[in-house]
């Protein structure tokens, strides 16, 4: 060998190229085994990445398009109500000592329609001031100012949604009127970065001041102040608000989504935790498969003088290259689940904030889903590495059957359901004292849901054993001999059917359980009318607009009883999005019975009629320490106003809460007699298709406006309410028929494995018929057991989900048994499990018994 | 009892363009009482003559007389039933299922004719006092020794009282005085019961405690040991 030349790196003295040769040399005609290893820790990756990413994208995508807005905006001067305020305000802050920019925007929500169809959207209103601020979004739109005169830019997200072009007309609906537009621009991500992705459209500020039907008025001044006059700027903010505005950083209004978002945010951690431990028993189970075979090649390696360093090395390396393909390939198919089932936004979110719907996936979430795949592989391989320990002979695989998942001992057992037990115990202790905490119980509880398997497998094995003796012709003795003998592999296996099935339940029990309240919640807060005047996609009643008499119209018109309007919005407290609902005083019900939870509702009702008084959520209540009586105070665009604590109640559907008032205080402080709403009642025996057409009539022309009978509106809130927990549904859904999917492919393999044996029966007199009924007895008492175990934990999961859902988050969310959700989720996974075995079992049942004469098969 | 007769028996197999003679008439008879071994090369067709005799091959040629009956022209089901009742099978690897006692392990082919397990155990206890593991019925064969764990799968091939012993190799994994405990159990037990039997096996040793000593090379039988295998040294 030359001086200078590289030598090759080496590990415990083998090549890299050496390594790699050996694993080849390894799974040689074994490939199979080696796929369906890949294949348990590429799903697991798979489900694990996708919901973190899902979960990730929320608040990532809005961050980007925050920070493609604001720039390097440090401060926003922002109104407490859509109505905005005067713009002559940001000129006086552009004036202020220290600032350097000054940009006023107005944002207003909207609906677009084009030729295509209609798409929700939030007006945003520039000057070319924005400029200065750099975003990556706005610096190019507003540079090109002239280009968007008396037009919109659209995002082609948007754009495509409605079918709209650059240089065509688009009509733009808000503050309940309908307005032709041209649109002028089409952005892209490369002119316009995730803004392209966002529901957003943008114009110059006089023109989305006339569109929105707000002249001179706008709802934010973002401010860059000079080097080193941050805090004078500040100051000087606060002194201008006087009490009016809110002054805040840039991007403050991530963190209220953060807050709004929690329960979703929280709800889609605990799959991912879910995902990740089935993703390790499916990892386990499938490479304990392949353990007899990697002994023997161990073994085989020191007969030829490796040493066990070396052959630690070999092993490691191994599990590293399976581990890490298969996790490359569960990131790739976890990008596909996110992009496709995951990608949707919870519809009230985006009422309430701007956000995009592109898949955000920072570099972390990628490396941390390789990493739990290849540690997930590396634990799972690490049963060879018992036979290099201390005074073992080298080659004690090759004397032994050799046989992968045996009978495993009582201590085992026992020490299993002592830690299932334990934590347990630990759950309910912690979850009592700390409803909070119970997200992270429900991951625990799932840990603890695997590690009762064990004992309640020995109890069903132990239950079933004497019937089994004494049945004449059945092949159930078989069935459960064989179970018996490669315990630690049906373990593994019950113990993914138990995870899947627990999520399953406590995740769909839950959300029975909130679909339930909030339609009760909903029927009791619509029913006060028998038709509904309001904008377009208004889910929280939130967005004003202009009455041009046709509350007085509606009043007129035959077979109407009376008309009120109803106003409301959202109020930012703290990291708060406050529903602000003011009921019109005509009302019957100011309070939805079902959602109260402390106070008298008739008394409540009278106080918040006569004014100064107001209903609260409960998470408002406990984070300001306020009960029935107490005082408060709001900011509202008038300055702090106070209020007395006539009731507590849930957070009738809206996770930050809802804080309800009369229609007279709200126009006091809100400094409007917009509605966002109009109830209207019908005399008797006026039908609601009847009143609703006589409504429509009496509005005349206003695209702007939807009048919906109260059915209409209900169906609209549900769909709405169900589509935002829409993405959970599909996670346990999709959790479930991949873990049956891998359950049914593992035992396939587990039983063409175990052909020798079952050939050894048939040349002992056994047919194929016999041994085919034996094997799917032996899975479905198998995947029986852990639906057992994951059904009895998901249900006491679900219990104490729904009990988080009312006291930490505030939900109406009562908790009912489901027990047939729960029937039905065994039946599925059950069903799926037998059907996929059903033909390889049969095949490796007909397996020819002169095959136990082979030495291997 | 019966005899187990061979007459001319041939089996070809064909692989690609070449035909691999594994039985070329061969002619045997094992009277009941009597142990007879089969000595021969790998891949002499050893294996394949047992498996003709306990049918689960057909021959292409020949006749497998046994109880009156040529087991060669069975179906498959008369086959089974056959395999059920009237045969008892020891494996080379034993067969048995880890996690299943002894006594488990032994009686679980009577479940195949109806047997509750319970029945079968009852059934099965006997023979394994029979091959001196009474007393570790319950034990796993993770808990038994090689030889023991050849001795419970001989206790299974007999639980069904068979008329016919077929041994494939059954000492291939033990030592001298293991192997020697093991043929001469088979030996004993044949004569007890008047059943022929057909041990295939490489210990040179086992001719000296057979009834009688047969080779098969290039698919024919020869009387006697061949003097390459009686070299050849012992596992």
């Amino acid at each position: 060998m030359s001086r200078g030349r590289l030598r090759a790196p080496k590990i415990a003295g083998l090549r890299l190229s050496a390594l790699i040769e050996l694993y080849r040399w390894r799974i040689g005609n074994r490939k199979a085994h080696e796929l369906l290893a890949g294949s348990g820790i590429a799903i697991g990756v798979a489900l694990f990445f996708g919901v973190l990413v899902a979960n990730t994208s929320l608040i990532g995508s809005a961050s980007q398009l925050a920070h493609a807005i604001d720039g390097s905006a440090r401060f926003q001067l922002a109104a407490r109500s859509p109505e905005g305020f005067n713009e002559g305000l940001a000129q006086r802050v552009r004036r202020l000592a220290g600032v350097k920019v000054a940009a006023p925007m107005l944002r207003e929500n909207a609906a677009i329609v084009g030729p295509d169809g209609r798409d929700s959207v939030q007006l945003v209103g520039l000057t070319t001031s924005q400029v200065a601020l750099d975003g990556t979004a706005t610096r190019d739109i507003a540079a090109g100012g002239l280009s968007l005169a008396s037009g919109l830019a659209l995002p082609s997200t948007v754009a495509s949604e409605i079918g709209a072009q650059a240089g065509q007309p688009a009509t733009l609906l808000t503050d309940g009127s309908a307005r032709s537009v041209q649109v002028r621009l089409v952005l892209d991500s490369q002119t316009v970065g995730p803004v392209a992705n966002s529901p957003i459209v943008v114009a110059l500020l006089p023109l989305a001041q006339q569109l929105s039907g707000k002249p001179r008025r706008v709802t934010q001044v973002l401010v860059e102040p000079k080097p080193g006059a941050a805090r004078l700027v500040a100051r000087e903010l606060r002194r201008l608000a006087a009490g009016r505005l809110d002054v805040e950083p840039a991007g403050s209004e991530l963190a209220v989504l953060q807050a709004t978002a929690e329960p979703t945010s929280q709800s889609t951690n605990l799959f991912a935790a879910i995902s990740a431990i089935v993703g390790f028993l499916l990892a386990l189970n499938a490479v304990l498969l392949t353990v007899p075979e990697r002994r023997r090649f161990a073994a085989e390696l020191r007969e030829q003088g490796f040493g066990p360093r070396q052959v630690l090395t070999v092993l490691i390396s191994q599990a590293a290259i399976l581990g890490l393909a298969a996790s490359l390939i569960g990131v790739i198919l976890g990008d596909v689940l996110s992009r496709t089932l995951f990608h949707e936004v919870p519809s009230y979110l985006m009422l309430a904030f701007p956000i995009g719907t592109h898949p955000v996936i920072p570099l972390t979430t990628v490396l941390l889903a390789i990493g739990c795949g290849m540690l997930a592989t590396l634990l799972a391989s690490l049963l060879p590495v018992l036979d290099l320990r201390a005074g073992r002979p080298a080659d004690a695989i090759l004397h032994e059957s050799g046989e992968a998942g045996q009978h495993i001992d009582k201590r085992a057992t026992a020490a299993g359901g002592a830690l299932g037990l334990t934590l347990l115990l630990a759950v309910t202790v912690v979850v009592l004292l700390v409803p909070a905490l119970s997200v992270l119980g429900g991951v625990v509880l799932a840990l603890a849901a695997f590690c009762l398997t064990l004992p309640i497998f020995a109890m069903v094995v132990r239950i079933i054993k004497p019937l089994s003796e004494r049945l004449r012709g059945s092949m159930l003795a078989l069935a459960l001999v064989e179970l018996d003998a490669t315990a630690t592999r049906s373990v593994a296996l019950a113990g993914v059917a138990a995870l899947a099935v627990y999520g399953m339940t406590a995740i769909q029990g839950a959300r029975h359980d909130l679909i339930t309240g909030l339609d009760t919640a909903l029927v009791q807060y619509l029913d006060t009318a028998d038709v509904w005047v309001t904008t377009d996609n208004n889910f929280l009643t939130i967005n004003s607009f202009q009455d041009h008499g046709a509350l007085a119209s509606i009043a007129r018109t035959p077979g109407i009883s009376s008309v009120r309007e109803y106003q409301g919005g959202l109020l930012d407290v703290g990291t708060r999005r406050l529903w602000i609902r003011a009921r019109p005083s005509g009302d019957d019900a100011l309070i939805q019975a079902s959602q109260l939870l402390h106070g008298h509702l008739a008394q409540a009702t009278r106080l918040i009629r006569h004014g100064g008084w107001a209903a609260i959520s409960n998470g408002f209540a406990e984070e300001h320490h306020l009960a029935v009586g107490d005082t408060f105070t709001l900011p509202t665009p008038s300055g702090n106003a106070t209020f007395g604590v006539a009731a507590i109640t849930t957070n009738v559907g809206w996770p930050p809460g809802a804080i309800t008032i009369n229609d007279h205080d709200y126009q006091r402080y809100w400094q409007t007699t917009n509605p966002t709403a109009l109830e209207i009642n019908l005399k008797p025996g006026v039908t609601p298709s009847t009143g609703k057409q006589a409504v429509e009539h009496a509005l005349g022309h206003r695209p702007g406006l939807v009048v919906e009978t109260l059915a209409e509106r209900e169906a609209h809130y549900e769909a709405s309410a169900r589509q935002g927990i829409k993405s959970l549904s599909q996670i346990a859904t999709l959790l479930l028929i991949a873990t049956s999917l891998a359950i049914a492919t593992a035992l396939s393999a587990v039983i063409w494995q175990r052909r020798a044996r079952l050939a050894s029966l048939k040349a002992q007199g056994f047919d194929s018929r016999q041994l085919w009924r034996a094997l799917l007895l032996e899975s479905a008492i198998l995947v029986g057991i852990g639906c057992l175990d994951g059904a009895i934990l998901g249900i006491y999961a679900h219990a104490l989900a729904s009990r988080w859902l009312q006291l930490s988050v505030g939900f109406p969310a009562p908790f009912s048994l489901g027990i047939g959700l729960v029937f039905l989720t065994l039946a599925i996974i059950t069903g799926i499990a037998l059907l996929v075995i059903a033909l390889p079992g049969l095949a490796a049942a007909r397996v020819p018994a002169q095959a136990s004469f082979q030495e291997s098969l | 009892m019966s005899a187990l007769r061979l007459l001319d028996l041939v089996k070809h197999y064909r692989g690609g363009a070449e035909t691999v003679r594994a039985v070329d008439g061969v002619c045997l008879t094992i009277s009941p009482g009597e142990l007879a071994a089969l000595y021969g090369p790998s891949g002499s067709g050893k294996t394949t003559l047992l498996q003709l005799a306990a049918g689960l091959l057909t021959p292409d040629d020949g006749q497998v007389l046994f109880d009156g009956r040529d087991i060669g022209q069975l179906s498959a089901n008369e086959s089974a039933i056959y395999r059920r009742h009237d045969v008892g099978v020891v494996f080379q690897s034993f067969h048995l299922i880890a996690g299943a006692s002894a006594l488990e392990n032994a009686a679980l082919k009577l479940i195949a004719d109806g047997f509750s397990l319970h029945e079968a155990k009852q059934h099965a206890r006997p023979w394994l006092d029979r091959v001196g593991l009474g007393a570790r019925s319950e034990h796993t064969p993770a808990e038994l020794s090689m030889g023991e764990r050849q001795r419970v799968a001989i206790a299974r091939a007999l639980v069904n009282e068979p008329r016919l012993l077929l041994a494939d190799e059954p000492t291939g994994s033990l030592d001298s005085k293991r192997s020697r405990e093991i043929i001469e159990l088979l030996r004993d037990i044949c004569h007890e019961r008047q059943i022929p039997g057909l041990l295939v096996t490489h210990d040179p040793h086992a001719g000296a405690l057979v009834s009688s000593v047969h080779t098969l090379r290039d698919g024919l039988l020869h009387e006697g040991l061949d003097a390459e295998l009686a070299s050849a040294p012992m596992r």
